[in-house]
């Protein structure tokens, strides 16, 4: 390595809580505002997790520092093949009020460690958590005749139990619900199904945010 | 099961000419009632013998203790309420365990567990150590690459071996 010049970038990736401006209900028009693309988001995934603990601010900020071989900088080498993968979009992100993820299973046991895995999830990333219950199980009953031919009057019967559990988070920017979600959705075990309900949140539209009777005093009211 | 009268098993034949002899005093019918009282459970379950007979941890649980101890063999979400899809799942899942009882012949210790995660599907098996092991990774190899060409879907053989079987009781 004598003689080679190493050049690392440090990837940041800080997920968002939006409160105050999501419950004004506006659009977010910040210049930081920048889209993950898959690429990164899959590589950088679990390492960011054990990055941005902690952090509240969304800004994916990158320091490129070109070091030469006489400093003692022990620091891991990340390929700057990742740089590239991150895309930059000026629209502005989606946002939700509350995203609900519900899972369904046949075993308790398996449903509690996935909640448990989860929530804590959620915390390391800085998403507000809401509620997390579990709904009351669904038990879907068969009565069948025992044997094959005759004796009706024996029957066996059978039973398949669904088993609920419901997270709500809220507050949430795109981006972060796409992540979380892909990250929890890789994680499901074998035999548990998940739903998962968006409650997305729009500006609203201007010819509504003023009334009708301030604009024009004067005019008269065709509609009373 | 209970079908023919003449199985040997807990079949009970009650005849009512004796029960008809007895109170026909008021009643007034006479008739031969025949019937299987005592129909028990014969599903999955290996009937108490002399006690010569290893049986695994599997076997000796009843179906009426899975959930509580003994685990899933199978796992998908099909049977999830308002999921579907369930009778092509179990089709697969029995095609597949008698597609690896054939190709790994008398290797089985137990029985084959079968996950899906996605579109993967992950079959789970304990093998006795009775073929040589370049056999084995051949055998596993085919399997994988019959079974995914089958089914169109990457399909993950999981096989761990033993020496012998366990045995959990003598029944």
């Amino acid at each position: 390595f004598i003689g080679a010049r190493y050049h690392f970038s440090f990837h940041l990736i800080r997920l968002q809580s939006c409160s105050k401006a999501a419950s004004r209900g506006q659009t977010f028009k910040k210049q930081n505002r920048r889209k993950v693309n898959n690429k990164d988001r899959n590589r950088e995934g679990p390492a960011s997790l054990s990055v941005c603990s902690g952090h509240r601010k969304c800004n994916i900020t990158r320091f490129h520092l070109p070091l030469t071989p006489s400093t003692s900088f022990h620091t891991t080498v990340l390929t700057s093949a990742a740089q590239s993968a991150i895309t930059v979009t000026e629209e502005p992100d989606t946002l939700f009020q509350k995203l609900v993820v519900l899972v369904k299973g046949h075993d308790r046991a398996v449903l509690d460690s996935y909640e448990f895995f989860a929530t804590m999830t959620a915390k390391e990333l800085g998403i507000s958590l809401g509620k997390v219950f579990e709904p009351p199980k669904d038990i879907e009953r068969l009565t069948l005749l025992k044997s094959i031919h005759i004796f009706k009057k024996h029957r066996v019967q059978y039973e398949m139990r669904t088993h609920y559990r419901c997270i709500e988070l809220h507050h949430i920017t795109g981006c972060t619900a796409q992540v979380y979600l892909e990250y929890i959705q890789r994680n499901l075990p074998e035999g548990v199904a998940m739903e998962v309900t968006k409650t997305a949140m729009e500006k609203v539209p201007d010819h509504i945010l003023e009334p009708m009777w301030k604009e024009i005093p004067t005019d008269d009211k065709p509609s009373q | 099961m209970a079908a023919s009268l003449s199985s040997i098993g807990n079949v009970r034949v009650l005849s009512a000419l004796a029960w008809s002899s007895s109170l026909c005093s008021f009643s007034g019918s006479r008739g031969l009632h025949v019937t299987v009282s005592c129909c028990k459970n014969r599903a999955a379950r290996i009937r108490v013998g002399k006690g010569d007979k290893p049986v695994t941890y599997e076997q000796a649980h009843h179906p009426h203790h899975i959930g509580h101890r003994k685990g899933w063999l199978s796992q998908h979400t099909s049977n999830l309420k308002g999921e579907d899809g369930a009778a092509e799942r179990t089709v697969e899942d029995v095609f597949i365990r008698r597609f690896m009882f054939g190709t790994f012949h008398g290797c089985l210790a137990n029985e084959i567990v079968i996950k899906r995660r996605g579109n993967l599907l992950n079959v789970c098996a304990v093998m006795l150590q009775k073929l040589p092991p370049q056999k084995f990774y051949f055998l596993i190899g085919y399997t994988e690459s019959l079974l995914s060409h089958f089914y169109k879907c990457p399909v993950k053989l999981e096989i761990q071996t033993l020496q012998d079987k366990i045995v959990y009781k003598y029944l």
